[in-house]
């Protein structure tokens, strides 16, 4: 977890806070998709290896994926403090983005852990 | 838990724990070779200058809206205008880029070098994958399949009693080169060189795209744009930063 906040500390506040109009710095936009995308990369590989160290089989196991990427979905939304539409230009960006390009980071690791303990 | 194969340890010390090592520092020598062959050429001062162009008018188009109507308007004119704008390509004068291609063989070698920079290690190492570790059940996936993944996974293995959810060497392999590709772009940073799916979609579209059909995009684009002055309402925002400030 401490990776994914010294990674977010670069968010950049890109909004200009009036309610009826935000504008955004596609720049800033583009830095904060990309921070998302990292720190759903990484959560991905971590959560992999929970799982794969838990022993969880089945559907334990992406139970668990899709639970760490909502806890990460709510942890970027903290840190927009919950004004998300400030940094993003919509809100699906925070829910839905990386959620299925880490599944395949997830299964590898989470098959490289779980035979590693528990099958040999 | 009966029907559960026992796998020996020592295929997960010389067989699983490799592979995997393997495949990484292939994935990292990958990126740093590819980055050493990448010639930096001249490129063409005419090609550069539309691209510059290109660039210039779609900033205006980002911006549009932070300067006044009468300064945008000169703006478009200037590029937008059909005797001598900037974006205004006479017809017939468009190159064709299909003759600039063949006149050109670094594009073509170019072209080869990277790919040949993708295929030749993932080859050589399907190769020694294939040498030394045909056959073995390596990995067994903590959750179910159906039999249709059988000859995905099982790649190498021809029994068809073991339990779809074992892994053969080789499919391991297979995944192991899907699922890295996450853990790269982590330790590699943002242009890793295994997103070959996505470069090659830039390439493709890099090599297919006429200068002048992109000039002329970019015409249209600005010439329907909206124009919607924003600043006025920033002049209130910020008196009441600053009023927040003075106090």
């Amino acid at each position: 977890m401490a990776a994914k906040d010294e990674s977010k500390n670069s968010q950049k506040k890109s909004g200009n806070g009036n309610d009826d109009l935000v504008l955004l710095n596609s720049e800033n936009l583009q830095n904060n998709m990309k921070i998302i995308f990292y720190s759903r990369t990484f959560l991905s590989i971590i959560a992999g290896v929970i799982a794969g160290i838990l022993g969880l089989t089945g559907l334990m196991g992406f139970i668990l994926y899709f639970f760490i990427m909502a806890i990460s979905s709510l942890g970027l939304a903290a840190k927009a403090k919950f004004s998300v539409l400030n940094y993003f230009d919509s809100c699906n960006r925070i829910i839905l983005d990386g959620l299925f390009g880490g599944l395949m980071s997830f299964v590898l690791f989470w098959t490289f852990a779980y035979d590693i303990v528990h099958i040999f | 838990m009966a029907e559960d194969l026992v796998l020996d340890t020592a295929i997960r010390d010389w067989v699983l724990v490799p592979l995997s090592i393997v495949m990484v520092l292939i994935g990292v020598l990958r990126y740093f070779v590819s980055k050493l062959m990448r010639s930096h050429k001249a490129p063409d001062q005419k090609i550069v200058k539309e691209g510059q162009v290109v660039i210039r008018a779609r900033n205006l188009k980002a911006a549009a809206n932070f300067i006044p109507a009468k300064s945008f308007k000169s703006r478009k004119t200037y590029f937008t205008n059909e005797e001598n704008g900037l974006l205004h390509i006479p017809p017939g004068q468009a190159p064709n880029p299909q003759a600039q291609m063949f006149s050109d063989p670094n594009m073509a070698t170019d072209m080869m070098k990277k790919n040949l920079s993708m295929i030749i290690p993932q080859t050589l190492t399907f190769a020694w994958v294939n040498f030394f570790f045909s056959g073995f059940v390596a990995a067994k996936i903590p959750f179910p399949l159906t039999q249709r993944f059988r000859s995905m996974l099982q790649n190498g293995i021809d029994l068809s009693t073991v339990d779809v959810s074992y892994v053969s060497s080789r499919s391991w392999y297979f995944l192991n080169l899907f699922g890295l590709r996450g853990l790269f772009s982590l330790i590699l940073g943002e242009e890793n060189a295994t997103d070959d799916t996505q470069r090659m979609m830039q390439m493709g579209g890099g090599f297919g795209m006429d200068s002048s059909k992109s000039l002329g995009a970019e015409k249209d684009s600005l010439d329907i744009i909206q124009h919607d002055w924003v600043l006025p309402k920033f002049e209130q925002r910020a008196e009441a930063v600053l009023r927040k400030l003075m106090k």
